[in-house]
Protein backbone atom coordinates (compact mmCIF):
# COMPACT_ATOMS: atom_id res chain seq x y z
CA UNK A 1 0.00 0.00 0.00
CA UNK A 2 1.88 3.04 -1.21
CA UNK A 3 0.93 6.20 0.61
CA UNK A 4 -0.17 9.23 -1.30
CA UNK A 5 1.50 12.51 -0.37
CA UNK A 6 -0.84 14.75 -2.34
CA UNK A 7 -3.82 16.36 -0.56
CA UNK A 8 -7.00 14.31 -0.91
CA UNK A 9 -9.86 15.93 -2.78
CA UNK A 10 -12.59 14.17 -0.76
CA UNK A 11 -11.95 13.21 2.84
CA UNK A 12 -13.13 9.82 4.12
CA UNK A 13 -15.57 9.92 7.07
CA UNK A 14 -13.80 11.17 10.19
CA UNK A 15 -13.60 9.32 13.50
CA UNK A 16 -12.49 10.60 16.89
CA UNK A 17 -9.29 8.55 16.40
CA UNK A 18 -8.54 10.39 13.14
CA UNK A 19 -9.05 13.78 14.80
CA UNK A 20 -6.67 12.99 17.69
CA UNK A 21 -4.01 11.51 15.39
CA UNK A 22 -4.30 14.47 13.04
CA UNK A 23 -3.64 16.89 15.93
CA UNK A 24 -0.43 15.00 16.74
CA UNK A 25 0.59 14.93 13.09
CA UNK A 26 0.08 18.69 12.76
CA UNK A 27 2.97 19.23 15.19
CA UNK A 28 5.16 16.89 13.14
CA UNK A 29 4.29 18.83 9.97
CA UNK A 30 5.12 22.15 11.66
CA UNK A 31 8.46 20.89 12.98
CA UNK A 32 9.39 19.46 9.57
CA UNK A 33 8.29 22.58 7.71
CA UNK A 34 10.35 24.83 9.99
CA UNK A 35 13.41 22.60 9.51
CA UNK A 36 13.81 22.05 13.28
CA UNK A 37 15.49 18.65 13.44
CA UNK A 38 15.58 18.00 17.19
CA UNK A 39 11.94 18.92 17.86
CA UNK A 40 10.99 16.69 14.92
CA UNK A 41 13.00 13.83 16.35
CA UNK A 42 11.47 14.42 19.79
CA UNK A 43 7.98 14.15 18.31
CA UNK A 44 8.77 10.97 16.39
CA UNK A 45 10.77 8.95 18.92
CA UNK A 46 8.89 6.46 21.06
CA UNK A 47 8.02 3.06 19.58
CA UNK A 48 11.67 2.06 18.99
CA UNK A 49 12.95 3.09 22.42
CA UNK A 50 9.93 1.52 24.11
CA UNK A 51 10.30 -1.79 22.25
CA UNK A 52 14.01 -2.04 23.10
CA UNK A 53 13.80 -0.85 26.72
CA UNK A 54 10.59 -2.85 27.20
CA UNK A 55 12.61 -5.93 26.30
CA UNK A 56 15.18 -4.99 28.97
CA UNK A 57 12.48 -6.38 31.23
CA UNK A 58 12.56 -8.09 34.61
CA UNK A 59 13.43 -11.63 33.43
CA UNK A 60 15.99 -10.30 30.93
CA UNK A 61 17.77 -8.19 33.53
CA UNK A 62 17.72 -11.09 35.99
CA UNK A 63 19.07 -13.34 33.20
CA UNK A 64 21.93 -10.90 32.42
CA UNK A 65 22.73 -10.53 36.13
CA UNK A 66 22.62 -14.31 36.56
CA UNK A 67 24.91 -14.75 33.51
CA UNK A 68 27.36 -12.27 35.04
CA UNK A 69 27.21 -14.02 38.44
CA UNK A 70 27.78 -17.44 36.88
CA UNK A 71 30.06 -16.86 33.90
CA UNK A 72 31.65 -13.41 34.35
CA UNK A 73 31.92 -10.81 31.62
CA UNK A 74 33.97 -12.68 28.98
CA UNK A 75 31.34 -13.91 26.51
CA UNK A 76 28.61 -11.40 27.17
CA UNK A 77 30.35 -8.04 26.76
CA UNK A 78 30.69 -8.59 22.98
CA UNK A 79 27.59 -10.84 22.71
CA UNK A 80 25.03 -8.35 24.02
CA UNK A 81 25.86 -5.48 21.61
CA UNK A 82 25.84 -7.99 18.73
CA UNK A 83 22.39 -9.25 19.75
CA UNK A 84 20.96 -5.74 20.04
CA UNK A 85 22.41 -4.95 16.60
CA UNK A 86 20.39 -7.91 15.29
CA UNK A 87 17.35 -6.65 17.22
CA UNK A 88 17.78 -3.29 15.46
CA UNK A 89 17.53 -4.97 12.04
CA UNK A 90 14.31 -6.75 13.05
CA UNK A 91 12.69 -3.76 14.75
CA UNK A 92 13.57 -1.38 11.91
CA UNK A 93 11.61 -3.64 9.56
CA UNK A 94 8.61 -3.62 11.94
CA UNK A 95 8.72 0.19 12.17
CA UNK A 96 9.01 0.54 8.38
CA UNK A 97 6.10 -1.80 7.66
CA UNK A 98 3.93 0.05 10.23
CA UNK A 99 4.85 3.49 8.84
CA UNK A 100 4.20 2.52 5.21
CA UNK A 101 1.03 0.44 5.62
CA UNK A 102 -0.45 2.19 8.72
CA UNK A 103 -1.47 -1.26 9.90
CA UNK A 104 -0.40 -3.55 12.70
CA UNK A 105 1.46 -6.82 12.24
CA UNK A 106 -1.46 -9.08 13.27
CA UNK A 107 -3.97 -7.60 10.85
CA UNK A 108 -1.51 -7.61 7.94
CA UNK A 109 -0.60 -11.28 8.44
CA UNK A 110 -4.28 -12.18 8.80
CA UNK A 111 -5.39 -10.25 5.70
CA UNK A 112 -2.40 -11.03 3.48
CA UNK A 113 -1.82 -14.70 4.34
CA UNK A 114 -5.21 -15.83 5.65
CA UNK A 115 -6.96 -16.00 9.00
CA UNK A 116 -5.34 -19.30 10.03
CA UNK A 117 -1.90 -17.70 9.99
CA UNK A 118 -3.13 -14.49 11.60
CA UNK A 119 -4.71 -16.36 14.49
CA UNK A 120 -1.71 -18.68 14.79
CA UNK A 121 0.57 -15.64 15.16
CA UNK A 122 -1.81 -14.00 17.65
CA UNK A 123 -2.17 -17.21 19.70
CA UNK A 124 1.61 -17.72 19.68
CA UNK A 125 2.02 -14.14 20.92
CA UNK A 126 -0.65 -14.41 23.60
CA UNK A 127 0.92 -17.55 25.11
CA UNK A 128 4.44 -16.10 25.23
CA UNK A 129 3.12 -12.74 26.46
CA UNK A 130 1.14 -14.32 29.28
CA UNK A 131 4.18 -16.31 30.46
CA UNK A 132 6.43 -13.25 30.12
CA UNK A 133 3.95 -11.07 32.03
CA UNK A 134 3.94 -13.58 34.90
CA UNK A 135 7.72 -13.25 34.90
CA UNK A 136 7.39 -9.42 35.00
CA UNK A 137 5.25 -9.59 38.13
CA UNK A 138 7.83 -11.98 39.59
CA UNK A 139 10.56 -9.42 38.89
CA UNK A 140 8.55 -6.63 40.55
CA UNK A 141 7.96 -8.95 43.50
CA UNK A 142 11.69 -9.72 43.78
CA UNK A 143 12.48 -5.99 43.71
CA UNK A 144 9.80 -5.10 46.25
CA UNK A 145 10.77 -7.99 48.53
CA UNK A 146 14.12 -6.26 49.09
CA UNK A 147 12.16 -3.38 50.65
CA UNK A 148 10.00 -5.77 52.68
CA UNK A 149 6.89 -5.52 50.47
CA UNK A 150 4.89 -8.56 49.34
CA UNK A 151 3.20 -10.06 46.27
CA UNK A 152 -0.06 -8.16 46.82
CA UNK A 153 1.78 -4.87 46.53
CA UNK A 154 3.49 -6.06 43.30
CA UNK A 155 0.11 -6.93 41.78
CA UNK A 156 -1.45 -3.61 42.82
CA UNK A 157 1.51 -1.63 41.46
CA UNK A 158 1.57 -3.40 38.08
CA UNK A 159 -2.18 -3.15 37.49
CA UNK A 160 -2.35 0.47 38.70
CA UNK A 161 0.35 1.35 36.17
CA UNK A 162 -1.72 -0.19 33.34
CA UNK A 163 -4.87 1.68 34.40
CA UNK A 164 -3.01 4.98 34.87
CA UNK A 165 -1.66 4.96 31.31
CA UNK A 166 -5.20 4.51 29.93
CA UNK A 167 -6.26 7.94 31.16
CA UNK A 168 -6.57 10.46 28.37
CA UNK A 169 -7.57 8.27 25.42
CA UNK A 170 -4.54 9.38 23.47
CA UNK A 171 -1.56 7.46 22.09
CA UNK A 172 0.81 10.39 22.64
CA UNK A 173 0.01 10.57 26.35
CA UNK A 174 0.34 6.78 26.79
CA UNK A 175 3.68 6.78 24.96
CA UNK A 176 5.18 9.69 26.92
CA UNK A 177 4.20 8.24 30.31
CA UNK A 178 5.78 4.87 29.46
CA UNK A 179 8.81 6.55 27.87
CA UNK A 180 9.41 8.59 31.04
CA UNK A 181 9.20 5.45 33.13
CA UNK A 182 11.42 3.46 30.72
CA UNK A 183 14.35 5.85 31.11
CA UNK A 184 14.70 4.62 34.70
CA UNK A 185 16.06 1.42 33.12
CA UNK A 186 19.30 3.41 33.50
CA UNK A 187 19.23 2.43 37.19
CA UNK A 188 21.02 -0.76 36.13
CA UNK A 189 23.92 1.34 34.90
CA UNK A 190 24.03 3.07 38.31
CA UNK A 191 23.97 -0.35 40.01
CA UNK A 192 26.90 -1.41 37.81
CA UNK A 193 28.90 1.69 38.77
CA UNK A 194 28.20 1.06 42.45
CA UNK A 195 29.23 -2.61 42.10
CA UNK A 196 32.16 -2.02 39.74
CA UNK A 197 34.86 -1.91 42.38
CA UNK A 198 33.75 -5.35 43.63
CA UNK A 199 34.16 -7.13 40.31
CA UNK A 200 37.36 -8.94 41.32
CA UNK A 201 37.55 -12.29 39.52
CA UNK A 202 34.84 -11.38 36.99
CA UNK A 203 36.88 -8.72 35.22
CA UNK A 204 39.67 -11.19 34.47
CA UNK A 205 37.53 -14.32 34.06
CA UNK A 206 37.57 -14.25 30.24
CA UNK A 207 35.89 -17.35 28.81
CA UNK A 208 37.08 -19.72 31.56
CA UNK A 209 33.72 -19.82 33.37
CA UNK A 210 31.61 -20.86 30.38
CA UNK A 211 29.45 -23.98 30.87
CA UNK A 212 30.97 -27.33 29.93
CA UNK A 213 27.62 -28.99 29.11
CA UNK A 214 26.25 -28.42 25.60
CA UNK A 215 22.66 -28.26 26.89
CA UNK A 216 23.52 -25.57 29.44
CA UNK A 217 25.34 -23.56 26.77
CA UNK A 218 22.31 -23.91 24.44
CA UNK A 219 19.98 -22.82 27.24
CA UNK A 220 22.23 -19.84 27.86
CA UNK A 221 22.25 -18.85 24.18
CA UNK A 222 18.50 -19.41 23.74
CA UNK A 223 17.57 -17.44 26.86
CA UNK A 224 19.97 -14.58 26.02
CA UNK A 225 18.62 -14.34 22.46
CA UNK A 226 15.10 -14.47 23.94
CA UNK A 227 16.09 -11.57 26.18
CA UNK A 228 16.86 -9.30 23.20
CA UNK A 229 14.52 -10.20 20.30
CA UNK A 230 10.96 -11.44 20.92
CA UNK A 231 7.63 -11.73 19.08
CA UNK A 232 5.91 -9.08 21.21
CA UNK A 233 8.48 -6.45 20.14
CA UNK A 234 7.50 -6.96 16.49
CA UNK A 235 3.76 -6.69 17.18
CA UNK A 236 4.32 -3.71 19.46
CA UNK A 237 6.61 -1.59 17.30
CA UNK A 238 4.61 -2.09 14.12
CA UNK A 239 1.29 -1.43 15.91
CA UNK A 240 2.65 1.58 17.82
CA UNK A 241 4.24 3.09 14.69
CA UNK A 242 0.88 2.89 12.92
CA UNK A 243 -0.98 4.15 16.00
CA UNK A 244 1.42 7.09 16.32
CA UNK A 245 0.58 8.01 12.73
CA UNK A 246 4.06 7.56 11.27
CA UNK A 247 4.35 7.78 7.49
CA UNK A 248 7.06 6.85 4.97
CA UNK A 249 8.50 10.38 5.41
CA UNK A 250 9.21 9.54 9.08
CA UNK A 251 11.22 6.38 8.40
CA UNK A 252 14.56 8.13 8.89
CA UNK A 253 13.53 9.40 12.35
CA UNK A 254 12.06 5.97 13.08
CA UNK A 255 15.48 4.45 12.41
CA UNK A 256 17.10 6.91 14.83
CA UNK A 257 14.47 6.04 17.42
CA UNK A 258 15.13 2.31 17.01
CA UNK A 259 18.92 2.81 17.05
CA UNK A 260 18.71 4.95 20.20
CA UNK A 261 16.63 2.22 21.83
CA UNK A 262 19.19 -0.44 20.86
CA UNK A 263 22.12 1.60 22.25
CA UNK A 264 20.33 2.40 25.52
CA UNK A 265 19.17 -1.20 25.94
CA UNK A 266 22.73 -2.48 25.35
CA UNK A 267 24.21 -0.08 27.91
CA UNK A 268 21.60 -0.84 30.55
CA UNK A 269 21.77 -4.59 29.85
CA UNK A 270 25.54 -4.47 30.29
CA UNK A 271 24.86 -2.61 33.55
CA UNK A 272 22.83 -5.57 34.87
CA UNK A 273 25.54 -7.97 33.67
CA UNK A 274 28.33 -6.04 35.42
CA UNK A 275 26.28 -5.72 38.61
CA UNK A 276 25.71 -9.49 38.54
CA UNK A 277 29.39 -10.18 37.87
CA UNK A 278 30.22 -8.71 41.28
CA UNK A 279 28.91 -12.01 42.70
CA UNK A 280 31.39 -14.16 40.75
CA UNK A 281 33.76 -15.56 43.35
CA UNK A 282 31.31 -14.60 46.14
CA UNK A 283 28.89 -17.51 45.84
CA UNK A 284 27.84 -16.71 42.26
CA UNK A 285 24.54 -18.19 41.17
CA UNK A 286 23.95 -20.05 44.44
CA UNK A 287 24.09 -16.78 46.40
CA UNK A 288 21.66 -15.37 43.81
CA UNK A 289 19.21 -18.25 44.30
CA UNK A 290 19.33 -18.27 48.08
CA UNK A 291 19.07 -14.56 48.88
CA UNK A 292 17.31 -13.17 45.79
CA UNK A 293 19.52 -11.06 43.58
CA UNK A 294 19.31 -7.68 45.36
CA UNK A 295 19.94 -9.36 48.72
CA UNK A 296 22.98 -11.25 47.41
CA UNK A 297 24.33 -8.10 45.76
CA UNK A 298 23.86 -6.20 49.01
CA UNK A 299 26.20 -8.60 50.84
CA UNK A 300 28.98 -8.02 48.30
CA UNK A 301 28.58 -4.48 46.95
CA UNK A 302 26.63 -2.76 49.71
CA UNK A 303 23.08 -1.59 50.36
CA UNK A 304 23.14 1.27 47.83
CA UNK A 305 23.92 -1.01 44.86
CA UNK A 306 21.31 -3.52 46.03
CA UNK A 307 18.60 -0.85 46.50
CA UNK A 308 19.26 0.64 43.06
CA UNK A 309 19.18 -2.82 41.47
CA UNK A 310 15.90 -3.63 43.27
CA UNK A 311 14.36 -0.34 42.06
CA UNK A 312 15.59 -1.17 38.55
CA UNK A 313 13.82 -4.54 38.68
CA UNK A 314 10.57 -2.86 39.71
CA UNK A 315 10.90 -0.37 36.82
CA UNK A 316 11.86 -3.04 34.28
CA UNK A 317 8.88 -5.20 35.26
CA UNK A 318 6.43 -2.27 35.24
CA UNK A 319 7.49 -0.94 31.81
CA UNK A 320 7.38 -4.42 30.31
CA UNK A 321 3.88 -4.99 31.73
CA UNK A 322 2.76 -1.82 29.92
CA UNK A 323 4.40 -2.59 26.57
CA UNK A 324 3.73 -6.34 26.49
CA UNK A 325 0.07 -5.85 27.47
CA UNK A 326 -0.19 -3.24 24.71
CA UNK A 327 1.22 -5.68 22.14
CA UNK A 328 -1.36 -8.29 23.22
CA UNK A 329 -4.12 -5.71 22.89
CA UNK A 330 -2.96 -4.67 19.39
CA UNK A 331 -2.81 -8.34 18.30
CA UNK A 332 -6.21 -9.32 19.73
CA UNK A 333 -8.14 -6.31 18.44
CA UNK A 334 -6.40 -6.38 15.02
CA UNK A 335 -7.28 -10.03 14.49
CA UNK A 336 -10.91 -9.54 15.56
CA UNK A 337 -11.06 -6.45 13.34
CA UNK A 338 -12.21 -3.89 15.91
CA UNK A 339 -10.74 -0.52 17.02
CA UNK A 340 -7.12 -0.96 18.15
CA UNK A 341 -5.70 2.39 19.12
CA UNK A 342 -4.77 4.32 22.24
CA UNK A 343 -6.26 7.28 20.33
CA UNK A 344 -9.68 5.70 20.87
CA UNK A 345 -11.51 6.02 24.17
CA UNK A 346 -12.12 2.83 26.21
CA UNK A 347 -15.79 3.12 25.21
CA UNK A 348 -14.90 3.02 21.49
CA UNK A 349 -12.27 0.29 21.78
CA UNK A 350 -13.66 -2.01 24.47
CA UNK A 351 -11.85 -5.17 23.33
CA UNK A 352 -8.52 -3.37 22.90
CA UNK A 353 -8.49 -1.97 26.43
CA UNK A 354 -10.03 -5.14 27.90
CA UNK A 355 -7.27 -7.28 26.34
CA UNK A 356 -4.61 -4.85 27.56
CA UNK A 357 -5.82 -4.94 31.16
CA UNK A 358 -7.10 -8.53 31.07
CA UNK A 359 -3.81 -10.20 30.11
CA UNK A 360 -1.97 -8.23 32.82
CA UNK A 361 -4.65 -9.14 35.40
CA UNK A 362 -4.48 -12.84 34.43
CA UNK A 363 -0.70 -12.86 34.92
CA UNK A 364 -1.13 -11.05 38.24
CA UNK A 365 -3.53 -13.75 39.48
CA UNK A 366 -0.93 -16.46 38.80
CA UNK A 367 1.69 -14.88 41.05
CA UNK A 368 -0.81 -14.82 43.90
CA UNK A 369 -1.30 -18.61 43.70
CA UNK A 370 0.51 -20.17 46.68
CA UNK A 371 3.29 -22.54 45.58
CA UNK A 372 3.22 -21.55 41.89
CA UNK A 373 6.63 -22.31 40.27
CA UNK A 374 7.42 -18.64 39.69
CA UNK A 375 11.20 -18.91 39.39
CA UNK A 376 10.94 -21.67 36.78
CA UNK A 377 8.38 -19.65 34.83
CA UNK A 378 10.63 -16.57 34.92
CA UNK A 379 13.66 -18.53 33.68
CA UNK A 380 11.73 -20.32 30.90
CA UNK A 381 9.85 -17.28 29.57
CA UNK A 382 12.75 -16.13 27.39
CA UNK A 383 13.39 -19.65 26.05
CA UNK A 384 9.80 -20.08 24.88
CA UNK A 385 9.95 -16.64 23.23
CA UNK A 386 13.07 -17.76 21.31
CA UNK A 387 11.37 -20.97 20.15
CA UNK A 388 8.32 -19.12 18.81
CA UNK A 389 10.24 -16.16 17.35
CA UNK A 390 11.08 -17.70 13.91
CA UNK A 391 7.38 -17.72 12.93
CA UNK A 392 7.03 -13.99 13.64
CA UNK A 393 10.35 -13.23 11.93
CA UNK A 394 9.51 -15.11 8.73
CA UNK A 395 6.21 -13.26 8.33
CA UNK A 396 7.86 -9.92 9.09
CA UNK A 397 10.48 -10.56 6.40
CA UNK A 398 7.74 -11.54 3.94
CA UNK A 399 5.75 -8.38 4.71
CA UNK A 400 8.81 -6.14 4.46
CA UNK A 401 9.58 -7.67 1.04
CA UNK A 402 6.01 -7.36 -0.24
CA UNK A 403 6.31 -4.72 -2.97
CA UNK A 404 2.53 -4.56 -3.31
CA UNK A 405 2.40 -3.23 0.24
CA UNK A 406 5.77 -1.55 0.66
CA UNK A 407 6.54 -0.15 -2.79
CA UNK A 408 10.00 1.43 -2.88
CA UNK A 409 10.31 0.99 0.92
CA UNK A 410 10.57 -2.79 0.59
CA UNK A 411 13.64 -4.53 2.03
CA UNK A 412 16.96 -4.21 0.30
CA UNK A 413 19.18 -7.22 -0.32
CA UNK A 414 21.54 -6.49 2.61
CA UNK A 415 18.63 -6.16 5.07
CA UNK A 416 17.25 -9.48 3.84
CA UNK A 417 20.61 -11.19 4.25
CA UNK A 418 20.89 -10.09 7.89
CA UNK A 419 17.20 -10.74 8.65
CA UNK A 420 17.33 -14.27 7.21
CA UNK A 421 20.55 -14.94 9.16
CA UNK A 422 18.81 -13.80 12.38
CA UNK A 423 15.78 -16.04 11.72
CA UNK A 424 18.06 -19.01 10.99
CA UNK A 425 20.22 -18.41 14.09
CA UNK A 426 17.21 -18.02 16.36
CA UNK A 427 15.48 -21.08 14.88
CA UNK A 428 18.62 -23.21 15.20
CA UNK A 429 19.30 -22.19 18.83
CA UNK A 430 15.68 -22.68 19.87
CA UNK A 431 15.37 -26.03 18.10
CA UNK A 432 18.73 -27.33 19.37
CA UNK A 433 17.81 -26.49 22.96
CA UNK A 434 14.23 -27.79 22.64
CA UNK A 435 15.25 -31.12 21.07
CA UNK A 436 18.28 -31.69 23.32
CA UNK A 437 16.31 -30.97 26.52
CA UNK A 438 13.43 -33.16 25.39
CA UNK A 439 15.70 -36.10 24.55
CA UNK A 440 17.39 -35.75 27.95
CA UNK A 441 14.02 -35.60 29.73
CA UNK A 442 12.75 -38.79 28.11
CA UNK A 443 16.12 -40.46 28.72
CA UNK A 444 17.22 -40.97 25.12
CA UNK A 445 20.50 -39.08 25.67
CA UNK A 446 22.43 -38.50 28.88
CA UNK A 447 22.84 -35.04 30.43
CA UNK B 1 -6.39 17.53 8.29
CA UNK B 2 -2.79 16.39 8.66
CA UNK B 3 -3.30 12.73 7.82
CA UNK B 4 -2.44 11.03 4.58
CA UNK B 5 -5.43 9.57 2.84
CA UNK B 6 -4.53 5.95 3.62
CA UNK B 7 -4.13 6.78 7.33
CA UNK B 8 -7.82 7.42 7.98
CA UNK B 9 -9.63 4.75 9.97
CA UNK B 10 -12.09 4.37 7.08
CA UNK B 11 -9.16 3.41 4.82
CA UNK B 12 -7.23 1.20 7.25
CA UNK B 13 -10.43 -0.69 8.09
CA UNK B 14 -10.57 -1.89 4.49
CA UNK B 15 -8.65 -5.20 4.29
CA UNK B 16 -5.64 -5.51 2.01
CA UNK B 17 -5.83 -8.10 -0.76
CA UNK B 18 -4.77 -11.63 0.08
CA UNK B 19 -1.55 -12.75 -1.57
CA UNK B 20 -1.44 -16.08 -3.39
CA UNK B 21 1.48 -18.21 -2.26
CA UNK B 22 3.44 -20.49 -4.55
CA UNK B 23 3.28 -24.23 -3.72
CA UNK B 24 6.87 -23.94 -2.46
CA UNK B 25 5.94 -21.00 -0.22
CA UNK B 26 2.89 -22.83 1.11
CA UNK B 27 4.94 -25.93 1.94
CA UNK B 28 7.57 -23.73 3.62
CA UNK B 29 4.99 -22.07 5.83
CA UNK B 30 3.49 -25.42 6.80
CA UNK B 31 6.96 -26.67 7.73
CA UNK B 32 7.36 -23.55 9.87
CA UNK B 33 4.05 -24.20 11.61
CA UNK B 34 5.00 -27.83 12.34
CA UNK B 35 8.42 -26.68 13.58
CA UNK B 36 6.94 -24.10 15.97
CA UNK B 37 4.32 -26.45 17.40
CA UNK B 38 6.74 -29.39 17.77
CA UNK B 39 9.59 -27.45 19.41
CA UNK B 40 7.20 -25.52 21.69
CA UNK B 41 5.68 -28.82 22.75
CA UNK B 42 9.13 -30.18 23.61
CA UNK B 43 10.02 -27.06 25.65
CA UNK B 44 6.69 -27.12 27.53
CA UNK B 45 7.04 -30.88 28.21
CA UNK B 46 10.59 -30.40 29.51
CA UNK B 47 9.42 -27.50 31.69
CA UNK B 48 6.50 -29.53 33.08
CA UNK B 49 8.71 -32.58 33.71
CA UNK B 50 11.24 -30.42 35.57
CA UNK B 51 8.52 -29.26 37.97
CA UNK B 52 7.86 -32.81 39.19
Amino acid sequence: MRSSTSAPLVLPPLTEQDAVRSADRSRVHEARASGRRWPLLWLLVGPGILAMLGENDGPSMLAYASDGAQYGLGLFVPFLPALFALAFVVQEMAMRVGAVTHRGYGELVLQRYGSAWGWFAAADLTVTNLITLIAEFVAIRVGLAYFGLGAGFAVALGLAAVLFTFSGGRYWRWERIVLGLALFNGLFLVAALLSGSHLGAASSAGFSHLPGSVNTLLLLLASTIGATVTPWMIFFQQGASADKGMTPRDIREGRWDTAAGAVLATLFGLGALVAGAALLGHGGISAFSQAGFPGALGHVAGGAAASVFALGLIEAGAVAILTISASTAYAAAECVGVAHSFNSSPREAVLFYAADFGVAALAAVVILIPGAPLLSIALNANVLATVLLPVSLVFLIMLANDRGLMGRNANRRATNAVAIAVATLVGACGAAYGVDSFLQTIGVVGS
Amino acid sequence: MHLERDQFVAETSRPVARVSLTPFGRRGLWALRVFAVAVSGMVVYTFAAALH
